[in-house]
């Protein structure tokens, strides 16, 4: 593969800026429109029809054929909702840190996407503009294109947690704060299996730099045909990063209060609820870029690494974008799909199931890449095999018995020694146990 | 009341098997029930059972289809009039009486007819105290009081949802043709 020079040159620039004002706003507009979908899958699940009444008519009588449109203008009305609601902030919370939680974490979910390389090479013809100068040839369609890629992309992910911790504890109630140190231990959990698997694959590629994954995936194959334990791990991590369902613990709609963001209202918990799905479509980018090769596409011409004009970059930007509302889509059928999982459930997954495989599995990559057994069959293979011996030796293993039923003392779990008295008028139907040692802890 | 222990039942599930506790087969199944609920309503297909309330009404439907029968559904209430005209009502006090949720209250006078000896000089209905159980039209010895079919009932105030006998009367009036006497 060709070298080209990394970091901030002219030309790069020249293709950056423009890119990355322009992917911001179709990120943002991508956000609203995953909820429409969100919720338009969710009624189709549960054979509802869901948003359908919103169209783009806005009241006026010329503009009436655009009324209805499926609903499609259901995002813009709760853009709008939310922008006009009031913006509360309770009396005893932390004025500051209360105002910064909804941009910790909606920032490192926006500047994720600056490395992902939607577009593969361009090359820009010679030309001089302005204040860079004379610029010309081969640059990455995307927002920058530095060595250190995949790395600042898992740094700038795990920064959310922030995020989250901050909008707890700043809020000043205890649900609030209970519900971000569930999720602050579930993000920073599932960033180890998270960090295995990613290990997997850049040793298997041996690069860090996203374009060279895909050059990688182009030329021996995608590496979720080769390599589908890591695959598998890295989108349950990636499920449980982005705090999506089976692993929402931390804002069990149902169940809790609300989690860390219950005190936030009006444009603030909007923030909270896109940056959901920033994360969400960042993850997706990231794991479209390891596993499902990028843009590339088998079998269709024009596509390749070297198609390098602008029109099969942006077609392969489609491609990719495509690539990864598909699954995206996976993720939100999913959730409808799995129950949610136990607290201790989601520990137990994370630290006793995911970790030791994946370092199993870090060890056996490490073994086929030091002796050069890389191709695609040789990893499935050993994928295989690796299968197989965690079946054999999974029973074989000391078990931890979880969820322990402890019994109450005087309980009929844990009969005592007492008298059963009437407590109401005689013939009452009430009737009590009232043990006649008092309260003490059952042994 | 304590549990006794001949009431408890205890269940105990099965253990898991090895291909089970990986628990992804059975969600691969469980993805297969979601992905067929999710093409048989797409786009409101077979499945899905709404119905586009201000356009269609369950009037529209038949009961198995989940609409409406106009026979016995308990809808807002009405006085009925008798052949001159006037309110059927004699007063008795039945359904005031009977009402679980005590929202009908009634004033009665001398009758200024004589075929009665009484007539309601007030007759209201709370309608949002009303539980439409339908009691006062079974307790009604003259049949004056009934259910209608109409239950899409707008008011901006709790003063505006207290029906008196005018309004009554003119419900009556408005759905002679849909539900006769």
């Amino acid at each position: 593969m060709d070298i080209i020079p990394t970091g901030l040159t002219a030309t790069q620039i020249f293709i950056s800026l423009p890119f990355i004002a322009i992917m911001v706003h179709v990120i943002l507009g991508a956000c609203a429109y995953l909820i429409y979908i969100e919720r338009k899958v969710c009624s189709y699940i549960q054979d509802r029809v869901g948003p359908n009444r919103v169209g783009f008519d806005f009241g006026l009588k010329w503009l009436s054929f655009l009324k209805g449109a499926l609903g499609l203008g259901q995002p813009l009305a709760d853009g709008i909702k939310f922008l006009l609601k009031e913006d509360y902030m309770p009396k005893s919370a932390d004025r500051v840190l209360f105002t910064l939680a909804p941009a910790t974490i909606v920032i490192p979910a926006m500047i994720g996407f600056l490395i992902i390389p939607w577009g593969g090479y361009i090359d820009i013809p010679d030309m001089s503009v302005p204040l860079l100068g004379d610029i010309g040839g081969r640059v990455v369609l995307a927002g920058a294109n530095f060595n250190a890629g995949v790395i600042y992309l898992l740094a700038v992910a795990s920064l959310g947690v922030y995020g989250v911790v901050l909008g707890g504890w700043a809020s000043n109630n205890k649900y609030s704060f209970l519900g971000g140190l569930r999720a602050s231990a579930q993000m920073v959990s599932y960033e180890i299996p998270l960090g295995l698997s990613l290990m997997c694959v850049l040793l298997i590629c041996g690069t860090i730099m996203p374009m060279g994954i895909i050059e990688h995936q182009v030329q021996n194959g995608w590496l979720i045909f080769a390599h589908p334990l890591a695959a598998i791990l890295f989108f349950v991590a990636i499920l449980a990063e982005a705090n999506r369902a089976p692993f929402d613990n931390a804002e069990a709609e149902q169940e809790l209060v609300g989690g860390y963001h219950t005190e936030y209202s009006s444009m603030r918990f909007a923030l909270f609820f896109l940056a959901e799905y920033m994360h969400m479509i960042t993850s997706c980018a990231f794991f479209t870029l390891l596993f499902l090769g990028g843009f590339h596409l088998p079998a269709i011409p024009g596509l390749g690494i070297e198609d390098t004009s602008i029109v099969a970059g942006l077609l392969k930007l489609g491609v990719f974008f495509t690539k990864v509302v598909l699954l995206i889509t996976f993720m939100i059928i999913i959730r409808w799909t799995v129950p949610r999982l136990r607290y201790d459930q989601v520990m137990f997954l994370g630290w006793q199931s995911m970790i030791p495989l994946g370092m199993v599995m870090l060890v056996m990559t490490s073994v086929m890449v030091f002796y050069e057994w890389t191709a695609w069959y040789e990893l499935l293979a050993a994928n295989v095999v690796l299968t197989a011996l965690v079946f054999l030796v999974m029973p074989v293993l000391p078990k931890n018995k979880v969820n322990k039923r402890i019994p109450m003392y005087g309980s009929r779990f844990n009969p005592m020694p007492g008298e059963r008295v009437e407590t109401s008028a005689p013939g009452g139907l009430a009737t009590e146990d009232r043990p006649v040692e008092g309260t003490v802890p059952a042994m | 009341m304590a549990i006794r222990d001949e009431d408890i039942v205890t269940i105990a599930p099965k253990p898991m098997n090895r291909l089970e506790s990986v628990y992804l087969p059975e969600f691969f199944r469980g993805f297969g029930t979601t992905m067929r609920h999710f093409f048989s309503s797409f786009g409101q297909g077979k499945t899905s059972r709404t119905i586009q309330y201000p356009e269609e009404r369950r009037e529209h439907y038949k009961p198995e289809d989940g609409g409406m029968e106009p026979s016995n559904f308990r809808g807002i209430h009405r006085l009925n009039r008798d052949e001159d005209g006037r309110v059927k009502c004699v007063a008795c006090m039945m359904c005031p009486t009977l009402c679980p949720a005590n929202c009908i209250h009634i004033v009665a006078e001398e009758s200024p007819w004589d075929d009665r000896e009484k007539y309601p000089k007030k007759f209201e209905i709370d309608e949002l105290r009303c539980i439409f159980c339908g009691m006062c039209e079974e307790a009604c010895p003259v049949d004056a009081i009934e259910l209608t079919t109409e239950y899409d009932v707008v008011g901006l105030s709790r003063q505006e949802m207290i029906f008196d006998k005018e309004k009554l009367l003119s419900i009556f009036d408005v759905t002679i043709d849909k539900k006769p006497m």
